[in-house]
């Protein structure tokens, strides 16, 4: 494909965790790997620090609880100026939003845009009535982009019912060989070791079906061992374990880039006991492209990455006994474990940046066919005259 | 000025945005109907030629030859009305050419397959972003405000293809 000028607009904030900037980092060090020539534009919350070259300021972002999180959005009228700004000097080729039908700075670039516009839909959530007032606004807005993707099934029948527009399924992409080539920490390895990542403080993330679990494994498998890592209060959950199981579980806090892949690759089970909200599971692909056998609860979301089963081993949501039992004839059983694991490792292929980043250009490449640039839409030159 | 006519002259005001509005907005999307359709053309017509080739190259036996060429050409040279039932023949036949190839039966020069294999992929994309456009110009154009004011003006209705989409398939090619 020829090498174009793309736009990239990031509705959260670039300097918190989470799994749709993480896309957007990867994709666009893929894509300006690739020769294409990329700018970011997202909220910053500290702007102290000195970001990618890439990275655009849109400025602070604010916080709104959103789906059982927080989330770090921007918008009104100065980001909305800022977006304008950045797609009249930016000469692109063409947009890529993540997020747009959320109101967010994605929602104000693609209300300001016209041209080739791409959108990514990474949220899944059940038709919410709010929908019903806001959607006849965002309609307009959202039926400009000239193709769009969603993360994940469950995203796609998201946005149906919604909009009832349909999408394009590509998955999110991870770099499988960085955790594949991880190496093994002492700290994090050892015969009976079941990990977990995440902000365990969030109910949704499901820590507590995990630690219910615990009495029932520790009975059958003395050795076994928990490890939680991500930022969190641990005070609480430890409280209420039992004393005498309290060295079996060991909070390991917030860990870096490296240190995950390692944790990854050097725990015998990771555990995703998530009890809903999830709209694909990125870590379960990168726990699986690590050579690891997975757990995760039975969520639609959880089901379609673990293929039903084939991938990595499910367990009815919420139910710490069927966790209990499906942990506890894992970790005995080693053949069956490494078989587990090594399925997961060849379906995880088919999400490396490689395969995944191929189809978005495939997508690019469709949305710019017509020849069009994107522009300031026509109903915002009259305001801003440059 | 009386406060019944402040609110007659905020109306109008109202009403001419909107009008203007949603007139620039079926603009844009009869635009994206016909950007698209251009590409998912172009890319058709770019796999008939690729059929034929394919004929060309290949050992193919006589009868799927003859199947494959006369499909792409009655493809090529299909009116609009005709195009879809046409497209899809093609697609089918061109199935024929990937499960050969699967099975290793089949003597095509490898840069060829991938092309097509290729080119089925982009076409599978190219049919849902137009049918994607198609649907949301018919639905604004169904609206009864879009309707009242012919906003439309003479553009023509957006033709719904009956693009098989699950007749396509990507192969794998053969390790």
């Amino acid at each position: 494909m020829k090498k174009i000028r793309i736009g990239m607009v990031c509705p959260y904030g670039w300097d918190t965790p989470g799994g749709v900037q993480t896309h957007i980092r990867d994709l666009t060090e893929h894509l300006i790997e690739e020769g294409h020539h990329v700018s970011v534009l997202a909220p910053v919350t500290d702007d102290s620090i000195q970001h990618e070259d890439y990275l655009v300021n849109a400025g602070k972002p604010v916080s709104i609880p959103v789906n059982g999180s927080v989330a770090r959005v921007i918008f009104g009228p100065i980001a909305s100026s800022r977006a304008k700004q950045w797609i009249a000097s930016g000469d692109f080729d063409l947009l890529h939003l993540h997020e747009p039908a959320i109101p967010s700075l994605s929602l104000l670039a693609c209300s300001a845009a016209e041209g080739p516009l791409v959108g990514t839909f990474h949220v899944s959530t059940p038709k919410k009535k709010a929908i019903y007032a806001i959607g006849p606004i965002l309609e307009p807005i959202v039926e400009k982009l000239t193709a769009r993707i969603a993360v994940s099934e469950l995203a796609r029948d998201t946005l149906k019912d919604h909009f009832e527009t349909d999408a394009v399924v590509i998955p999110n992409g991870i770099d499988g060989q960085k955790y594949a080539n991880a190496k093994i920490s002492e700290k994090f390895s050892g015969d009976y070791t079941v990990g977990f990542i995440g902000r365990f403080e969030e109910p949704r993330k499901g820590l507590k079906v995990l630690i219910d679990s615990l009495p029932i494994v520790a009975r059958f498998i003395p050795n076994v061992k928990y490890l939680i890592a991500g930022p969190g209060e641990s005070k609480d959950f430890v409280k209420e374990i039992d004393p005498q199981l309290r060295n079996r579980i060991q909070f390991v806090g917030r860990l870096t880039d490296e240190e995950k892949e390692s944790f990854l690759k050097s725990v015998k089970i990771y555990v995703a006991p998530n009890t809903g909200g999830e709209s694909f599971g990125i870590i379960l692909t990168e726990a699986l492209s690590a050579g690891t056998a997975v757990v995760a609860s039975d969520i639609p979301a959880f089901k379609a990455v673990l293929e039903n089963g084939e991938a990595g081993a499910l367990f009815i949501n919420e139910d710490s006994k069927d966790l209990a039992k499906t942990l506890i004839s894992l970790l005995k059983d080693n053949e069956n474990r490494e078989t587990l694991a090594s399925n997961g490792k060849l379906s995880a292929q088919k999400y490396d940046w490689q395969v995944v980043a191929e189809q978005i250009e495939n997508i690019y490449e469709m949305a710019i066919a017509g020849g069009q640039r994107v522009t300031l839409a026509s109903e915002n030159k009259f305001w801003s005259r440059r | 000025m009386s406060i019944e006519s402040f609110f007659v002259i905020l109306l109008v005001v109202i009403l001419g945005w909107y009008i203007s509005f949603s007139a620039s907005r079926l603009d844009r999307l009869h635009h994206r109907v016909e950007t698209s359709w251009a590409t998912l053309d172009a890319l058709l017509q770019q796999r008939a030629a690729l059929a034929h080739e394919i004929v060309a190259e290949s050992n193919l036996d006589p009868a799927t030859a003859y199947l494959i060429s006369a499909s792409a050409s009655a493809a090529r040279f299909a009116n609009l009305e005709e195009r879809s039932a046409a497209e899809s023949v093609l697609s089918e036949s061109l199935k024929l050419v990937q499960s050969a190839a699967r099975d290793e039966l089949l003597e095509l020069p490898t840069p060829l397959l991938v092309e097509l294999s290729d080119l089925t992929t982009k076409v599978k994309l190219a049919i849902n972003i137009h049918l994607e456009a198609v649907n949301a110009t018919r639905n604004v154009r169904k609206k009864l405000f879009i309707r009242l004011f012919r906003l439309a003006g003479k553009a023509p209705l957006p033709v719904r293809y009956a693009f098989e989409d699950d007749v396509l398939e990507s192969t794998d090619l053969p390790q």
